[in-house]
């Protein structure tokens, strides 16, 4: 309703006099107020100005379309209850027509937004009549666009109006054969969802139809969308409907002569055999997926290779055994690097369903190929699902070539590898035990992976060092306190001379974040004094790094220790000559303050 | 410093533009006021003690900025100086420089911007910074707030009186560096003159003096470097302003050196970027990087007009 607030009023004014401006960001701006500008003028006359007037506007800029388009399916509480929310469709189906495919397609959404909104006198008189002028339309872009809008129309209309409803179907059937592939394609993607609202006989009869029509069409393009289809219309049919009519067209689809259609297929077989159950799976489809393993294309083999570990569940570890695994050891010598990359993301997920006598005999030598890949993510995707394997066979027979491995991933030249690997550390700590990691080495200098713990510390890149502390801290909790004493903390303090400020810094983070792991005992014995030694560094960037490291170390200590050691370190560094130093300084003491008087 | 209650609001909006999303225009108003406080206090030769990490060209690259951040560590835990070029060609000039000019304001000590030839009314016009202003807020408020700081940018840096940063190079009108002090520099870039020089010139393999093809500047040849270092009893002139694609470059006998900080390079160079990290001690070493992956970058989001409508 008009509002008497004048200003209110001038705003609405300006916006609807900005509607035809003819700078577009300034239309655009109206536009997205349209609710605004709805709200303000009432029901009526949005109804009889405000919509009409949009119906006409010949705005040829696509970006102010897409928004009319949007804020049109926003208009539908805005004209006056259901029985009036068919006015909305004009501009759609104008908008509908047009060339620019983001703009129809929100169109169509919006028109589908405002048919549910509709009541269903309104669907029979206004919608169903639309989507049929559409279908029929001259240029192919309306005929797309009616695709998606027949589901809408025919669950509105009721059941009762069997005439309307028929002729719907013989629509959707004409739309499939349309001279156009980009109709027939809008008509294959749509397929699904109009079956979903169409009566169960016909989805057998007339709707399967037209999907064996689709399935053949020779355009790829409009098959690779009909595969989706399959899963869709599987679901609807009865088991025995679907074994007899869609297995067979996901089998061809499988052989299809377009890779696009078997990536397709790749992608959804799995699903698929998950609906048809795990008898026909091996009986109809393993067949498929064992060529599908073999393709010519490697975009195919790696869409199927990323299943692996989830079919050979499904079908068992004797089917799988025959079948499947033969494949995968092809596939481990595979010259994509990417399908090698994608197996060994998921292969690990075989051994708790082939066992641990075939896993040994037959996987175990497919793990140690992958493991010795030249590519750094084909091992990364190994080592990441260790856990898997562990829980089967156990490490120790991967031990030979699984050290090696985390070696030269950790001196990888690329930060991202490096930083992954580093990740992966405190779960194969906590998997394998320190006996394995960290056995000792000649010199009697710890373990070779206690050497790496370490270098990362000083590592070029500054992400590397950060996760280099916080994988000791996590080291320290998996292995406790005294191992940390014995390996870790004396070399971590030698590092503290370091020369290079930023190293130091990584060095006080990392006796921050052992102090909390290591308890309050060996905290003040081992690591406060070398952090007090620290507060005197000559670079502030150091000591303000402390002046934060000792807020956070007073957390996990006595009142008393606070009070004693933390304060007057931090009392001091309050006095500094750096103004970031006695910010954080200031920081860390609040937080000794709060702990104190809580 | 900030006065009271000023280092939180700063705080929140560091946050918000490392998610590389866009203050208000209210917030990048007060923002630049405050900038302008610290940068009108530093002279047109920076005094910068080390340790200190140099950068160049950053050009609105927002997520390669967060890369180099995530090689060279985050500001203030790092000291950096940025050698000019924050804006233009890149998607997120925007928010590139309002979180490089909010780190200025909330660590004036950790970090130090210098002025770059993009850092210009004429250029943020041509090349991207004005349009994107534009864009982002449905007005030019924005990029007059930021074009009137750049007037307040210093020109140069010099570090433990031994290492001399600018954006482009030298100039024929300048012998000493407390030449540059006396230069007035708060005004638009001008078209010539020694200011101009500083912000445009190019090292090259000439001798003396040659004309930039750029059309602003000079070309300069190592006779006029090592003079000028040795004259001013410098080792090194750092600078920025040339896509080098191995990230940084020597030149001169190691007298002066390029650093270039946009990885590939209005996302389609195929360059790698570098930074030159000095320790405390001058040691330098470079640290070079690529852009950031896909995965670690944000989908360029389309922004709603802000709602000063009603």
């Amino acid at each position: 309703m008009a509002s008497d607030n004048s200003e209110d009023l001038f705003s609405v004014a300006m916006l609807i006099d900005e509607l035809k401006n003819e700078n577009v960001q300034l239309r655009l701006n109206s536009i997205r107020r349209l609710t605004t500008i709805a709200s303000a003028l009432g029901a009526e006359r949005t109804r009889s100005e405000l919509v009409p007037f949009l119906t006409d506007s010949n705005d040829d800029e696509d970006e102010c379309l897409l928004a009319i388009a949007e804020e049109m399916g926003n208009l539908i509480s805005k004209v006056g209850g259901p029985e009036h929310v068919h006015c909305l469709l004009a501009p759609l189906e104008n908008l509908s027509t047009v060339e620019e495919t983001v703009v129809r397609e929100k169109a169509v959404e919006s028109a589908c937004k405002v048919g549910a909104a509709m009541t269903s006198e309104g669907i029979t008189a206004h919608f169903v009549p639309a989507v049929q002028r559409l279908a029929s339309g001259d240029w192919f872009t309306a005929r797309i666009s009616a695709c998606g809008m027949v589901a809408v129309a025919y669950e509105g209309c009721p059941a009762s109006e069997a005439e309307t409803r028929s002729q719907l179907r013989m629509t959707y059937s004409k739309l499939c054969a349309d001279e156009t592939p980009m109709v027939r394609r809008a008509a294959a993607q749509h397929l699904g969802k109009f079956a979903a609202v169409c009566e169960p006989e016909n989805v057998k009869g007339e709707i399967m139809q037209l999907f064996q029509q689709l399935v053949q069409d020779e355009q790829d393009s409009v098959r690779l969308l009909a595969v989706e289809d399959c899963a869709a219309l599987g679901k609807l049919l009865p088991r025995e409907e679907c074994v007899a009519e869609i297995v067979p067209t996901v089998k061809k689809f499988a052989a299809d002569k377009s890779w696009r259609v078997r990536y397709m297929v790749a992608q959804q077989l799995y699903s698929l055999c998950e609906s048809v159950g795990a008898d026909l799976a091996r009986t109809e489809l393993l067949q498929s997926y064992e060529q599908l393993l073999m393709d010519n294309e490697a975009e195919v083999r790696i869409a199927s290779a990323g299943n692996v570990a989830a079919f050979v569940q499904l079908v068992g570890a004797a089917a799988a055994g025959a079948k499947i695994v033969p494949r995968v050891k092809d596939l481990a010598t595979d010259q994509s690097q990417h399908v090698r990359a994608a197996l060994a993301s998921c292969i690990m997920g075989l051994a708790p369903t082939m066992g641990k006598d075939q896993t040994i005999d037959q996987l175990l030598p497919v793990f140690l190929t992958l493991l010795k890949d030249e590519f750094p993510d084909v091992r990364l995707n190994i080592i990441s699902k260790l856990d898997q394997v562990n829980q089967v066979i156990g490490v120790d027979l991967l031990s030979q070539e699984l050290l090696p491995a985390i070696k030269d991933l950790a001196e990888d030249i690329h930060w991202r590898v490096r930083l992954a690997i580093i990740e992966y550390i405190p779960l194969l700590a906590s998997q394998m035990g320190t006996a394995f990691l960290f056995q000792k080495g000649e010199g009697d200098k710890g373990g070779e992976l206690n050497a790496l713990c370490l270098q990362w510390l000083g590592d070029r890149v500054h992400s590397i060092r950060e996760a280099a502390a916080v994988n000791l801290q996590k080291l320290t909790e998996v292995f406790g306190a005294e191992w940390a004493c014995a390996n870790i903390l004396p070399r971590v303090m030698e590092l503290m001379s370091n020369n290079h400020y930023l190293y130091r810094t990584t060095v006080v983070r990392a006796m921050t974040l052992l102090a909390s792991a290591v308890g309050q005992e060996v905290a003040m014995r081992d690591i406060m004094p070398a952090l007090k030694e620290a507060t005197k560094d000559k670079v502030p960037n150091v000591r303000f790094a402390v002046a934060k490291a000792l807020g956070e170390v007073a957390a996990a200590l006595d009142p008393s220790v606070v009070e004693g050691e933390i304060k007057p370190a931090l009392l001091e560094l309050q006095q500094d000559q750096d103004v970031d130093v006695r910010f954080y300084a200031g920081q860390s003491l609040q937080l000794c303050d709060a702990k104190l008087s809580a | 410093m900030a006065a009271a209650g000023g280092t939180s609001d700063l705080d929140r909006m560091i946050e918000t533009l490392r998610r590389c999303e866009v203050l208000k225009e209210s917030e990048v108003k007060l923002l630049c006021s405050k900038a302008m406080e610290i940068l009108v206090e530093e002279s047109n030769v920076q005094r910068i003690d080390s340790p200190v990490t140099i950068c160049g060209d950053i050009h609105g690259q927002f997520y390669d900025l967060m890369e180099l951040f995530k090689v060279g560590g985050d500001c203030p835990q790092t000291n950096y100086l940025f050698m000019g070029d924050f804006v233009d060609r890149g998607f997120y000039s925007v928010e590139t420089f309002l979180l490089l000019l909010a780190l200025k304001v909330r660590y004036p000590d950790r970090i130090f911007l210098i002025r770059g030839n993009h850092e210009s009314r004429q250029i943020t016009q041509v090349y991207g910074f004005y349009d994107e202003c534009l864009r982002k807020y449905g007005s030019v408020n924005v990029w007059r707030y930021c074009t009137d700081i750049f007037d307040y940018l210093s020109l140069s840096a010099l570090i433990d009186n031994r290492i001399l940063c600018v954006h482009g190079g030298l100039s024929p009108t300048i012998t000493t560096v407390d030449q540059i002090r006396t230069i007035d520099r708060k005004q638009e870039v001008p078209h010539d003159g020694a200011m101009c020089d500083l912000l445009w010139s190019d090292p090259e393999d000439v001798t003396g003096w040659g004309l930039s093809p750029r059309g602003a500047g000079y070309l300069f040849g190592g006779d006029v470097c090592q003079q000028f270092n040795a004259a001013n009893n410098i080792d090194l002139i750092a600078r920025a302003h040339q896509l080098v694609m191995e990230g940084y470059k020597w030149m001169f006998d190691e007298q002066l050196v390029t650093v270039w900080s946009a990885p590939n390079y209005c996302y389609r160079c195929g360059n790698v970027a570098a930074i030159m990290e000095l320790d405390e001690n001058l040691g330098k070493s470079f640290k070079v990087f690529e852009a950031a992956p896909q995965e670690a970058r944000g989908v360029p989001a389309k922004k709603a007009a802000p709602d000063y409508f009603l």
